[in-house]
């Protein structure tokens, strides 16, 4: 991919097994919602192994950023068997790792913690997704 | 290697990230795990058994599965047949919304009080299907 | 005999690999004369969770028998490390400083946690579980966790 885009694909894994899935879940929404809106666009990870044309492209076309939820790396091995290399990778459980006091809780629904955990991984990936979408980084 | 035998259903939840369905098939199958029928059916997470997890396609290809859709791509179905075999049920939540007289969500998190209703609803629906299963 | 004695449960495979000793703890030994290698037994790891804190000793650290040696903190719990043998640290695990989830992904192998020189009486060794030993303990554990549920 070559020149100047305005859209950053972010993927997480969403795994319903881990507190960190679900926490790569809410990362993305707040990107998409709040942090940076109109730039940020997911799809849904499954859709890229049925061989969904539609998310194909959306990850071709565009710079990718994936989260995962555990060391598997899940939605990173997905994008990379459709032969994208995501820009950039991160494993949720670093978020965590990063703010300690905030332990987060449920899979289903995240607690506050959780929340404000997504929240502040959400605000520290933006200047990622601002060079992301400024053409640079990949 | 031996097993400790217990009767027991795998349930894959779409999970879709894209869509408020997605959302809503997570919520209520988690639901089921945790509080309908607790002890009778497990999780299979969508991406690691695509990812390559061999427990969970080893889990799946040996015990009955419950697929769970979001949407008429139906993720979850086509995987599973693919990977591990046709599923025993595969359900699709716009499908039961509708059985039930239900309005599609809208978000796709922070739930409103009608969907978290609706997740219920779902969740019930999957709990019966898996009575169904296991009584099969 | 394979390399590991399973047990499946749920969709979960829980390994114990052949010709390491245990302690009832649920931690392993490595022994290669008067050296071991420690480190968290799989069952022991699925059972906590996936690790996202490490205190961990310096080299030179005595410890005894069944003493703790640094904490795990994962979502679920944080819990010592409590070596199956007595002697001295002489290496941490290099790797574990920025890849901690070794000890969830290669118990047995690259997540080992410390080499331990063994102290008097060969560490104690002679007291820890054989792998078929602990096989049959960890059996018994996760029947008791079948029973919770």
């Amino acid at each position: 991919m070559s020149g100047k885009t305005n859209k950053v694909v972010v993927l997480a894994c969403s795994g319903i097994g881990k507190v960190y899935g679900a926490i790569a879940r809410e990362t993305t929404y707040e990107l998409m919602d709040r942090v940076r809106p109109g730039v940020v666009v997911t799809t849904c990870l499954p859709l890229l192994v049925i061989e969904d044309s539609d998310a194909k492209k959306l990850i071709t076309d565009n710079p990718v950023i994936t989260i995962d939820g555990c060391p598997k790396s899940c939605a990173h091995k997905s994008v990379e068997a459709q032969g994208v290399k995501p820009a950039r990778t991160y494993q949720a459980i670093n978020f965590y790792k990063a703010h300690k006091e905030l332990k987060p809780d449920g899979i289903a629904e995240l607690d506050e913690n959780g929340r404000k955990l997504a929240a502040i991984a959400a605000d520290e990936l933006a200047q990622v997704v601002d060079e992301l979408a400024a053409g640079g980084g990949k | 290697m031996i097993t400790l035998e217990v009767l027991k259903v795998g349930i894959v939840s779409c999970s879709g990230e894209a869509i408020p369905e997605g959302t809503l098939s997570r919520i209520a199958c988690r639901k089921v795990l945790d509080e309908l029928r607790p002890g009778e059916a497990v999780t299979i997470c969508l991406p690691l058994f695509i990812a390559g997890g061999s427990e969970e396609r080893e889990f799946a290809a040996k015990y009955p599965t419950i697929t769970v859709d979001g949407c008429e791509k139906r993720c979850a179905q086509k995987s599973t047949e693919k990977l591990s075999g046709k599923p025993a049920r595969s359900l699709l939540i716009p499908e039961i919304l509708k059985k039930h007289g239900i309005d599609a969500p809208t978000s796709l998190r922070n739930l409103r009080r009608e969907e978290k209703a609706a997740a219920q609803v779902v969740a019930e629906e999957i709990a019966r299907t898996v009575d169904e299963v296991l009584n099969a | 005999m394979g390399e590991f004695l399973e047990v499946t449960y749920d969709k979960f495979v829980f390994k114990v690999k052949v010709g390491y000793l245990y302690s009832r703890d649920d931690f392993w030994a490595r022994v290669d004369g008067n050296v071991a290698l420690i480190g968290v037994s799989d069952f022991l790891q699925k059972a906590r969770g996936d690790v996202a804190f490490l205190e961990i000793v310096e080299a030179g650290t005595e410890v005894k028998q069944g003493q703790e040696l640094g904490k795990i903190e994962t979502i679920k719990a944080t819990f010592g490390i409590l070596s199956p043998v007595s002697g001295k640290v002489i290496e941490v695990n290099p790797e574990l400083d920025s890849s901690s989830f070794l000890i969830n992904e290669d118990p047995y192998g690259a997540g080992w946690i410390y080499k331990i020189e063994l102290g008097a009486s060969e560490g104690g060794k002679d007291s820890l579980l054989t792998a078929e030993s602990y096989y049959e303990l960890m059996k018994e554990k996760l029947a008791e966790e079948m029973k919770k549920k």
